[in-house]
């Protein structure tokens, strides 16, 4: 790989840091082995610091502004034209933005509490989030990486949004119609949950034109089961691919691989799903997962795992029920009947994009400088016999920049592929990629570059992995926002930048700062949400329908205490318990009006959450306090809203 | 003496009517203009605010304002159970059906829960003739008729008509306007709340069936087949400053409609949208394309109810809450106007249908920019999907009569009888020459029967019978309504005066104001017959005129009572109807002399008296429309003749009652009530000085007594005369 030369229009004349970079990682890239990815990285955290003065950061997001017709600023009462739905990191919540303005308009809180909403708090939430046998919460903390949605036709269709959490290995669902998560799945015997997608077609039955099945990549290899045994020999760590089911979020199953995923992607004819690989070479420590010249991007045929699973053909792992498929090489050496194939990639690859034209996914290379381009369609002739090597399914495999990690596209044959280490974004072109792959050394692929402040991660263009994408602009996830701010201490907030592609150069939009710390995000035409406005009454079995039928229900020291709200009063004024009663509480929000929610908060009980019109939500907790305890709307109701409080009389 | 007596009479009765006038009359009971809180629009519980329990008897608490349009359950406690015992509705929830004074009679209306009604109590109204003149009592007289009758019902004001199910009520006389305004009110009042809860049936309209060609259409063929519809309300409309750009311009369209639908969404959005509501329901779209006013406004982030657009169709009255709107996010039809403020609408109710007409309503303030005072004030357009679009074209629709339709149909007869009327009269006065011919001096008949017939009718059928005596507030009215907002419907409630009124105007300009004052006014023909009879029984003697020198001042007295009563409207209606009472029409035709309190019926019976002595005192000097009616008459088009010798002749001045014939001879036909009696003089070659100085000098010349031609003259013997005098 390291034959491959840059890109004539690398060269570019500006005698800048970007030149000097280059040259210097050139430098460093030609020195082989594992010291390539780090020497680059140490070079590269040198020297940006003092260039980025000479790029004139402050100046720069108002004359780029200028220079695009894209509206950004919606006047009052105006409406953004896109939905961002962002992941939230290791906050645990995932979020959702209107676009182009970069407003946040709402929080989801998903694997973390939240104590504005209730989650975590409230029985609802607790059983979604799962519980131990003391009814506390499994797990208090997530990271959410990547997020996608359910598709129909090839695009989405606003019904679900996916996330995963890295820490403990669970998927996540949210609701498209509420923006709430209605689900999450643990999934067996994993760890570092990292990349998931949906499929976009069902790979078994052809009339189905939607999303079934989610796929989810696991990056660190553990003993199987991890029960205590192998500890001191990570030969024999391995990891799992698993599927979920869309709908009941149950995993179907599950397939043993060689070497780590990081991301996933999945073919627009539904057969495929694929997950880049690093560390084939099954180490446990860094220097060793970077030794191999060659990762891989590991296709997984889904049709022949279920074929598989059907004939019996399947293993269980420790105390898990998912049926686990081998899809290592070792066990499948016929490509005829392999249920994966392991494309090679050049050094620890991280993400992998399908194209929307459905034609090829994109690997970037991360350590190596390139991305490569796959022909999905050569991946299945692999399989099905016609094509002997699989390397060839790869038709390009070009230099694009120091760092590649994540691309996505506008729909007129672009890609746009964030380079990590040169803190820049590159567009280019696949088709003349892969001329110039085939030996046109004068097709230029690289149309542009541009400078993101600074490191950017992912990133994702309006529908771009939709066949709809609209090449209108993108966000990009910066890492590190360093000077783009005021100061607020040591922790900095993450720099998320918009970026106009409508024309052949980019152009930067925007700087908004992010509460860290957003991984991926995709930004979907905002025609394509269909949202509810106030709940349903009768979709919580132990809603209270008529403020008549609230009261407190005693048995024995099981105290259930039903109350209703109506703006601006609850419809208990006080209620009776005793000391060390069990009280389960069950408030429904009776008012019907949009946007009329209300809190209820128990002081010294530590218990606040939000009911939204026409929904139940119940908390549970011992009366260990005797006293009077006015519970309250925290929620801004009413001209009344402070007037809108009860009393909880807790007897001794 | 006499004459200063009169003089002393007529002031003293003005003074009288002035003073008895006054404001204070207005006692603290009268609901005219009542100050109201403004909560009893919006505020949820409407009977915090309203007497419910007046109007319900027996609910001890009321529920919130409910339904669409609203109302209130009222309950009684019953062995501590709440048992339902009616309902309340506001009528200006339901509807804004004004009344004569151009404002709602706003009434708070009780219901059993059977569907009669309980109780009903006027919160407030406007209307000048119940504050003066028809006490209020009598409203609530009328509204009592309502009484346990059911809210199906067919209830009309006139004869109940058993063989077609019709009800009928006695209206108040002389306020026919507000009786039948105030039936509307009561029966769409009722009926709005009987639909809802039950008691009556809702309206089904079968659904339209689309015609889809799945033809792609552009904005201006929508705008041409009127598929989308624009309303548009100007500044001055709601009583802001006049201006060039709209207070509000919206567009509107019915989704349901393929071709329609997806034009303006594009095939998703459409395909999406029908997915999203229910059978039965339907979706329409606004977009604001200019103004700065927002058909949105904020009253649905409290109440959850946009208050500034509703759709009418029939009697159905559909308003949006807060979940029948969502978000249009653009047009997707080539041509579409960009757009400053957007909504998809959803009616939730299969009432409604799209193959029949319905109207956009946007519902606004109008300030009045005086008193700062707002009033509800609605804008609407008819929707219909063309023939085009339905299968089968659009349905047949039978619309309810107009009130004022069935007060024309069920008055047929009488409006015939008194159009007929109207033209004799102005037929016999076109055919005037022929009569004034065949009179003389000594004997007039010839005019006066068709003259003395025309006031005994206009007396007692126009006057007494039909009520239809014109008056001064209807030129102020139409002052106003020129000036605000002319309904035609509101003049064409009452086809008497609507009719009597066109006969004026024509006639003013025709010949002047004096065949209305002179012939068929009832006041006036009462006046002077009451002159007529005097001298007939023998008071000749004490009857009188004032001298011209007086009667040349105070004539101008009218003149100044209708400007007077013109400026005062300007500043108030209510002050100026009130003041109109210096009209004693109403005491004397619409209301009765016995039925009123003394001052207006020794005013009237004082004017009365005084025209037995002197012809038509109150014509003469104070009436305020024969003064707005004479301005006019200045440029009628055809006169009275006059011959040369008139200049110094005072032959029929001596003889005209009017006065109108001043010392040169020259008629004022501002004055003239159109007599003729110096027309029957004009061919009487008896009576006529210088006509029967020539007749005595052919007789003693024996030359033959040639025809009188039109100007007044025997037709000379000699036709070359140079010394003919001119015509």
């Amino acid at each position: 790989m390291n034959d491959a030369k840059m890109n004539p229009v690398e060269a570019m004349p500006d005698p800048s840091r970007r030149k000097f970079l280059n040259t210097a990682a050139l430098a460093g890239l030609a020195g082989a082995g594992m010291s390539v990815g780090l020497s680059a990285c140490n070079k590269e955290t040198a020297p940006a610091p003092a260039a980025a003065p000479a790029a004139a950061p402050a100046a720069a997001p108002a004359a780029a502004h200028a220079a695009s017709g894209l509206k950004l600023h919606m006047a009052p009462g105006e409406l953004d034209t896109y939905y961002g739905i962002w992941s939230g990191g290791h906050s645990g919540e995932c979020r959702v933005l209107g676009l182009p303005s970069g407003r946040e308009i709402k929080r989801v809180p998903t694997f973390n509490i939240d104590c504005m909403s209730g989650w975590g708090i409230t029985n609802e939430s607790k059983k979604v989030i799962g519980t131990r046998a003391d009814g506390q919460l499994k797990y208090k903390t997530g990271d959410t990486h990547h997020i996608h949605g359910s598709y129909t036709d090839g695009t989405y269709d606003g019904k679900y949004f996916w996330v995963n959490d890295k820490i403990h290995g669970r998927l996540g669902r949210i609701r498209g119609d509420v923006f709430e998560c209605d689900a999450i799945t643990e999934i067996p015997n994993i760890q570092g949950f990292h990349g998931i997608f949906s499929d976009k077609r069902d790979p078994v039955d052809k009339a189905i034109n939607h999303t079934t099945r989610v796929f989810c990549g696991n990056e660190f290899h553990i003993p199987q089961p991890n029960d205590g045994r192998d500890l001191d020999d990570p030969t024999k760590y391995f990891c799992l691919f698993t599927c979920v089911d869309a709908e009941t979020m149950e995993v179907r199953w599950q397939c043993k691989v060689d070497g780590n995923m990081d991301l996933v992607a999945t073919s627009y004819d539904g057969r495929f799903a694929a997950a880049n690989q690093y560390n084939t070479e099954g180490g446990a420590r860094y220097e060793d997962m970077m030794s191999a010249e060659m990762d891989a991007c590991v296709f997984f045929d889904v049709a022949r795992i279920e074929k598989a699973i059907k004939d019996g053909k399947s293993f269980t792992v420790g105390t898990s029920k998912v049926p686990v498929v081998d899809g290592t090489k070792a066990a499948n050496p016929d490509p005829k009947t392999a249920l994966t194939a392991y494309v090679p990639v050049p050094k620890n690859p991280h993400g992998v994009n399908a194209s929307p034209d459905g034609k090829y996914m994109i690997c970037s290379g991360k350590l190596s400088p390139t991305c490569t381009v796959i022909e999905v369609a050569k991946v299945a002739d692999f399989l099905d016999g016609k094509l002997d090597d699989i390397r060839k399914s790869v038709v390009a495999e070009v230099e694009v920049g120091l760092g590649p990690l994540h691309t996505t596209y506008d729909g007129r044959g672009n890609a746009f592929t964030t380079l990590f280490l040169d803190s820049q974004i590159v567009k280019w072109n696949i088709d003349a990629a892969i001329k110039f792959h085939n030996g046109d050394k004068a097709a230029q692929y690289v149309v542009d570059r541009i400078d993101v402040h600074y490191q950017p991660g992912h990133i994702s263009a309006d529908m771009g992995e939709t066949k709809e994408a609209s090449g209108q602009f993108l966000a990009v996830g910066c890492k590190f926002s360093k000077d783009r701010f005021l100061p607020v201490g040591p922790m900095h907030p993450e720099n998320e930048q918009l970026i106009d592609i409508r024309g052949e150069k980019m152009v930067l939009l925007a700087d908004h700062p992010v509460h860290p710390e957003p991984h991926d995000f995709i930004i979907v035409k905002r025609e394509l949400i269909k949202t509810r406005q106030v709940g349903v009454l009768d979709a919580h079995p132990l809603a209270i329908k008529d403020a008549k039928e609230s009261g407190v229900f005693r048995d024995g020291n099981k105290v259930t205490v039903r109350i209703a709200s109506q703006a601006p009063a609850y419809s208990l004024r006080e209620f009776e318990l005793k000391v060390g009663d069990e009280v389960t509480l069950i408030l429904t929000n009776l008012d019907k009006v949009e946007d009329l929610s209300h809190g209820f908060a128990i002081p010294k009980y530590d218990i606040n959450f939000v009911v939204n019109p026409l929904e139940t939500k119940s908390v549970t907790f011992k009366a260990d306090k005797p006293g009077v305890f006015w519970c309250y709307c925290t929620h801004f109701c009413h001209a009344l809203h402070l007037e809108m409080r009860t009393r909880m009389l807790v007897r001794p | 003496m006499k004459p200063l007596s009169a003089l002393r009479g007529i002031a003293m009765a003005a003074l009288l009517a002035a003073t008895t006038l006054l404001p204070a009359q207005v006692s603290a009971q009268s609901a005219y203009e009542a100050n109201l809180p403004p909560e009893i629009n919006t505020s949820p519980a409407l009977c915090d605010y309203v007497p419910c329990k007046e109007v319900l008897p027996g609910a001890t608490s009321f529920s919130e304002r409910k339904g669409q349009p609203p109302y209130v359950e009222g309950y009684a406690e019953e062995n501590g159970q709440r048992k339902l015992v009616g309902y309340v509705v506001l009528s200006t929830d339901v509807t804004d059906t004004p009344a004569y004074s151009g404002k709602p009679v706003i009434t708070l209306i009780g219901l059993t829960p059977q569907g009669n009604f309980a109780g009903i109590k006027i919160l407030k109204h406007s209307e000048p003739i119940l504050l003066l003149g028809i006490p209020e009592s009598a409203l609530v007289k009328f509204n009592n008729q309502y009484l346990g009758k059911f809210v199906g019902a067919n209830i009309e004001i006139g004869r109940s008509r058993p063989e077609e199910e019709i009800i009928g009520l006695d209206a108040i006389s002389g306020a026919t306007v507000t009786v039948i305004a105030q039936n509307q009110v009561m029966m769409m009042s009722g009926a709005a709340v009987g639909r809802q809860v039950g008691i009556l049936e809702k309206t089904v309209r079968p659904q339209a069936r689309f015609v889809d060609s799945g033809r792609k259409l552009d904005w201006a063929t929508m705008v041409k087949e009127g598929v989308v519809q624009r309303l548009t309300v100007m500044p001055e409309q709601v009583g802001l400053e006049r201006g060039k750009d709209p207070f509000i311009d919206l567009w509107y369209g019915y989704l349901n409609h393929p071709e329609v639908g997806r034009a303006i969404m594009g095939e998703t959005g459409w395909r999406d949208l029908m997915a999203r509501i229910k059978e039965g329901e339907h979706a329409l779209f606004v977009i604001r394309t200019a103004g700065r006013e927002s058909f949105k406004g904020s009253g649905f982030v409290r109440g959850g109810i946009y208050d500034r657009v509703q759709l009418r169709q029939g009697q159905d009255v559909f308003t949006f809450r807060d979940l029948d709107y969502y978000n249009l996010y653009g047009i997707s039809a080539p041509g579409a106007p960009s757009f400053t403020e957007s909504a998809i609408f959803i009616v939730r109710s299969s009432s409604f249908s799209g193959a029949f007409p319905w109207k956009f309503i946007f519902l606004g303030n109008r300030i009045d920019r005086e008193t700062g005072a707002r009033t509800f004030i609605n804008f609407d357009r008819e929707y219909w999907l063309p023939d085009a679009y339905i299968e089968g074209g659009r349905p047949e629709v039978k619309k309810p009569d107009a009130p004022w339709v069935r007060v024309w149909k069920t008055r047929a007869l009488e409006i015939v009888l008194f159009s007929a009327l109207l033209v004799a009269v102005a037929v016999v006065y076109a055919k005037r020459d022929e009569l004034t011919r065949r009179s003389t001096r000594k004997n007039k008949w010839p005019v006066n029967a068709f003259k003395y017939s025309a006031w005994i009718i206009s007396i007692g059928f126009v006057g007494f019978g039909l009520l239809a005596q014109p008056s001064i507030t209807q030129v102020l009215t139409w002052f106003h309504s020129l000036l605000f907002k002319w309904e035609w419907e509101l003049f064409l409630t009452d086809p008497f005066i609507f009719l009597f009124w066109i006969f004026i105007i024509v006639t003013v300009f025709v010949w002047g104001r004096g065949l209305f004052c002179g012939w068929l006014c009832p006041f006036g023909s009462l006046s002077e017959l009451l002159y007529k009879v005097g001298g007939a029984i023998g008071l000749k003697r004490f009857q009188f005129a004032l001298p011209m020198k007086w009667h040349n001042r105070l004539k101008w007295v009218k003149y100044a009572v209708f400007f007077g009563l013109l400026a005062v409207s300007m500043f108030s209606m209510g002050l100026a109807e009130k003041l109109a009472e210096v009209e004693p029409f109403k005491t004397t035709f619409l209301v009765g002399l016995f039925n009123r309190s003394w001052p207006y019926t020794l005013f009237a019976a004082g004017l009365l008296g005084l025209s037995i002595f002197m012809e038509r005192p109150f014509c003469k000097y104070l009436c305020p429309l024969g003064a707005s009616l004479a301005m006019p008459s200045t440029f009628r088009w055809f006169g009275l003749r006059r011959k040369q010798e008139c200049d110094s002749c005072k032959a029929c001045a001596v003889g005209c009652g009017s006065l109108a014939i001043d010392e040169k001879g020259r008629i004022d036909h501002r004055e003239c009530m159109l007599c003729l009696d110096c027309m029957v003089l004009y061919t009487d070659d008896h009576a006529c000085p210088p006509l029967a100085q020539e007749r005595k000098r052919r007789t003693k010349d024996g030359l033959p007594l040639t025809p009188i031609g039109k100007d007044g003259y025997y037709i000379p013997i000699k036709p070359v005369a140079p010394a003919a005098p001119r015509a």
